[in-house]
């Protein structure tokens, strides 16, 4: 069935199709549309699933936690304030090993308030052990839930993912949305039932005390279980494409990057302006490509590398900045590229916080800037300030 | 350190003690309470709360 | 036969890391013994997320969901719905939590949990402090008493505010049933578990559990402080089925100097401090009473 869906009620529609089965849920724009959706489905019986109407963000993380450890499928939705009110949970569900899966609606934090499209909000939780996706449109937002929860139901992963579409761009943008039938999705991900259940003739104890020679161990196997997501990723993908006809690349995608001069690094919605650009621009003769970050969590530092391993410049766009050394994903991949041979140059483009658009003008002119090259060795830049040059470089030539 | 010591010859069989050791530390055998010393912290409540008086802390020497 | 006045089943085993005489040790073991088998716990960071032991090594024989701090009522919300939409209908549910992680930070939880009455027991046990941080003060913590954040000092700064009245708020909640339990009453105890075991919905339990090392006193005399606390109407012992209240342990009136002198956290306590405590404690002892006399319709 084909319809014509917002990216909220595309999450929505997965998690009913997923099965899923213990659903806390809070509202926050401009997530809401999904809980709203489900409650729908629920009260209109085409969904058996237990809705737990919580009293916080927070509160629903921990609603979802206990339910996942007595084996249940479980889910909610988020953005921005809610996802930070979530971290200290966050990190409670990957060290819990628990598969539980998350739409997160990314938004830009406050203050000043804005609900629109900006990635800090996820960012400030890159070291919580979630698996973070990132997806361009809406069928993606669909194909990756479904995708997510097999991934996290393996054993050798057992961790928490969160599928991120942009505020408003994708969440209440309309496209068209194939659904396959529900036997199908039942057929690529079976029924949730996870070897550790609660049981009354050995006593259970879930987040017991440890000591310091016991705890780093748990940790590193977080660690292997992450490493464990990156290899499967790419094997549910081709599993998925055998049976519903659509894959995603994996980790990263590139497009038209082969021989590309620059190559210009991005995620979520940008990724789909930046192909109609570089298919402009490589129609003027420009040799320029996007590579899409998929998976920000479990960081594709390999893939990216190869990636970029010919191009001459790589720009980075980075919708948050995280306040180090530039912006986040700038920083991974300079720290991932760092020593191998043919490393081009890489520069930091920080653009379309809190919903600024990213237009396709933007990109040329992004593209320009790279195939240009700077004089002075200028890293990072804001995109878009008013008042300010397009590109304003930051300490350097302007 | 303090641990009770029962006086059998005086126990009423109220089972006080049982009743309220914080440390599941008295079992009833033979139907007298008995105290299991490998777990008793020695807080002194069934000696306390022994209607009959009949249990005494007694200093216990380190081995 | 032996004839015990409560049951024989122990859900809790020896060799725990608890203080010697323990009054949340008291509180589980009695709540175990009214509950019986087919129980999962959920607790927070408190006490008694430490007194079972180190892994691998655990002292209570249901399993035991750890959760943070402040998700207790979150937390069993979350228990129910999963077993419910597994089919597995006979095993209760309960959130054992301190007084900071209920009546603080726990709160809203709690409260989110009562007012979509999720089905499971909440038992507060009650030291009046955050005890297992070292004695700080909580909203449950009474007035005038030490700890270590009203230490006193130059300026007096004992704790000023009274105790929160934790049973009022989740009367509040309408829930089918409240009660509050004293470690010093077990045979009571036991009986309000039991009942709050056949009601549907959220139940709650506030659970009085003195402690030698934060109230000061010698831990042979927990239970004795325990009754005096409800001997002297300090800590009434009553519960409400669905709106209606009854008081099952009168207590004597004694007067409360024979509570406060008894604890080294009241040492300062001054005659006047003492004779103010008494106007207060009898006039909320007749409240309670008045409000046990008169019928209260079941509006919810």
């Amino acid at each position: 069935m084909k319809k014509v869906l917002s990216g909220n009620h595309a999450a929505a529609y997965a998690v009913r199709f997923s099965r899923a089965q213990v659903i806390p849920i809070y509202p926050i724009t401009p997530q809401t549309c999904i809980v709203e959706q489900l409650s729908r489905f629920v009260a209109n019986d085409v969904f058996d699933a237990r809705i737990i109407d919580v009293e916080s963000e927070h509160s629903a993380m921990a609603a979802c936690i206990s339910a996942s450890v007595v084996g249940a499928r479980t889910f909610t939705a988020t953005s921005s304030q809610g996802l930070s009110l979530m971290h200290e949970l966050l990190i409670w569900a990957s060290g819990a090993r628990l598969p539980i899966v998350m739409a997160e609606v990314s938004r830009a934090m406050a203050p000043p308030w804005n609900v629109w499209t900006d990635h800090l909000d996820v960012i400030a939780e890159r070291d919580t052990g979630w698996i973070q996706l990132f997806c361009e449109n809406n069928q993606e937002v669909f194909d990756t839930i479904i995708m997510l929860y097999k991934l996290c139901e393996m054993e050798e992963v057992m961790l928490p993912a969160m599928a991120i579409m942009d505020a408003f761009i994708l969440s209440h943008t309309l496209e068209p949305v194939s659904m396959p039938d529900q036997q199908l999705v039942d057929a690529f991900l079976p029924s949730y039932a996870p070897d550790i259940a609660i049981q009354q003739e050995i006593p259970m104890v879930y987040g017991s005390v440890v000591k310091p020679d016991q705890y780093m161990e748990f940790r590193y196997k977080i660690d292997q279980a992450m490493r464990s997501a990156a290899k499967k990723i790419p094997e549910i993908e081709e599993d998925f494409k055998r049976r519903f006809g659509r894959s995603y690349g994996g980790l990263v995608e590139g497009y038209r990057c082969e021989d590309a001069d620059v190559i210009l690094i991005a995620n979520g919605s940008a990724v789909s302006t930046a192909r109609y650009v570089v298919n402009s621009l490589r129609d003027q003769g420009k040799k320029v490509g996007v590579c899409k970050i998929r998976a920000f969590r479990p960081f594709p530092a390999n893939n990216l590398v190869e990636l970029i391993g010919n191009a001459a410049a790589v720009g980075v766009l980075d919708r948050s900045y995280s306040f180090g050394h530039g912006g986040a994903i700038f920083s991974e991949l300079r720290g991932a590229a760092y020593g191998r041979t043919g490393s081009p140059k890489i520069k930091d483009y920080i653009s379309g916080l809190g919903g600024r658009d990213i237009t396709p003008e933007v990109l040329k002119k992004i593209f320009e800037d790279l195939l240009v090259g700077s004089k002075k060795d200028t890293e990072i830049a804001w995109v878009g300030l008013v008042g300010e040059p397009l590109i304003k470089n930051i300490g350097g030539d302007e | 350190m303090l641990k009770p010591v029962i006086d059998r010859d005086n126990c009423s069989k109220c089972y006080s003690c049982w009743k309220y050791c914080p440390d599941l530390s008295i079992d009833i055998v033979e139907e007298y309470p008995a105290i299991n010393y490998d777990y008793c912290k020695g807080c002194g409540i069934c000696a306390n709360e022994c209607p009959k008086k009949s249990i005494k802390m007694v200093r216990q020497e380190l081995e | 036969m032996p004839q015990l006045s409560l049951p024989e089943y122990e859900g809790v085993t020896p060799g725990n890391l608890g203080c010697p005489g323990c009054g949340a040790n008291l509180a589980m073991r009695y709540l175990l013994k009214g509950l019986g088998k087919r129980v999962i716990l959920s607790i927070p960071a408190c006490c008694w997320a430490v007194i079972p032991g180190y892994f691998p090594n655990t002292a209570l024989k249901p399993p035991v969901i750890y959760t943070a701090f402040e998700t207790t009522g979150a937390s069993i919300a979350g228990l129910r719905a999963a077993l419910d939409i597994r089919g597995i209908s006979d095993m209760t549910i309960v959130g054992f939590a301190g007084d900071g992680g209920t009546a603080d930070i726990g709160l809203q939880s709690l409260s989110g949990a009562a007012e979509r009455g999720t089905d499971a027991i909440y038992v507060m046990y009650d030291n009046e402090a955050y005890m297992n941080t070292g004695i700080q003060r909580s909203s449950s913590t009474p007035r005038k008493a030490w700890t270590t954040t009203t230490p006193g000092g130059k300026c007096g700064l004992w704790k000023r505010e009274a105790k929160k009245n934790m049973m009022q708020i989740m009367i509040a909640h309408r829930i089918p049933y409240a009660a509050s339990v004293s470690v010093g009453y077990p045979e009571d105890f036991i009986q309000k578990v039991q009942q709050a075991k056949r009601e549907k919905g959220l139940r709650f339990i506030h659970a009085l559990s003195p402690c030698p090392p934060g109230w000061r006193h010698d831990s042979s005399k927990t239970i004795e402080i325990a009754k005096l606390a409800v001997e002297t109407h300090i800590f009434p012992l009553f519960e409400v089925r669905h709106g209606r209240y009854s008081i099952t342990e009168k207590g004597k009136g004694l007067p409360v100097e024979e509570y406060l002198r008894r604890q080294g956290r009241f040492s300062h306590l001054t005659n006047e401090d003492i004779e103010e405590i008494q106007e207060i404690v009898d006039r909320n002892w007749e409240i309670l009473k008045k409000t046990a006399r008169v019928m209260v319709e079941e509006i919810y």
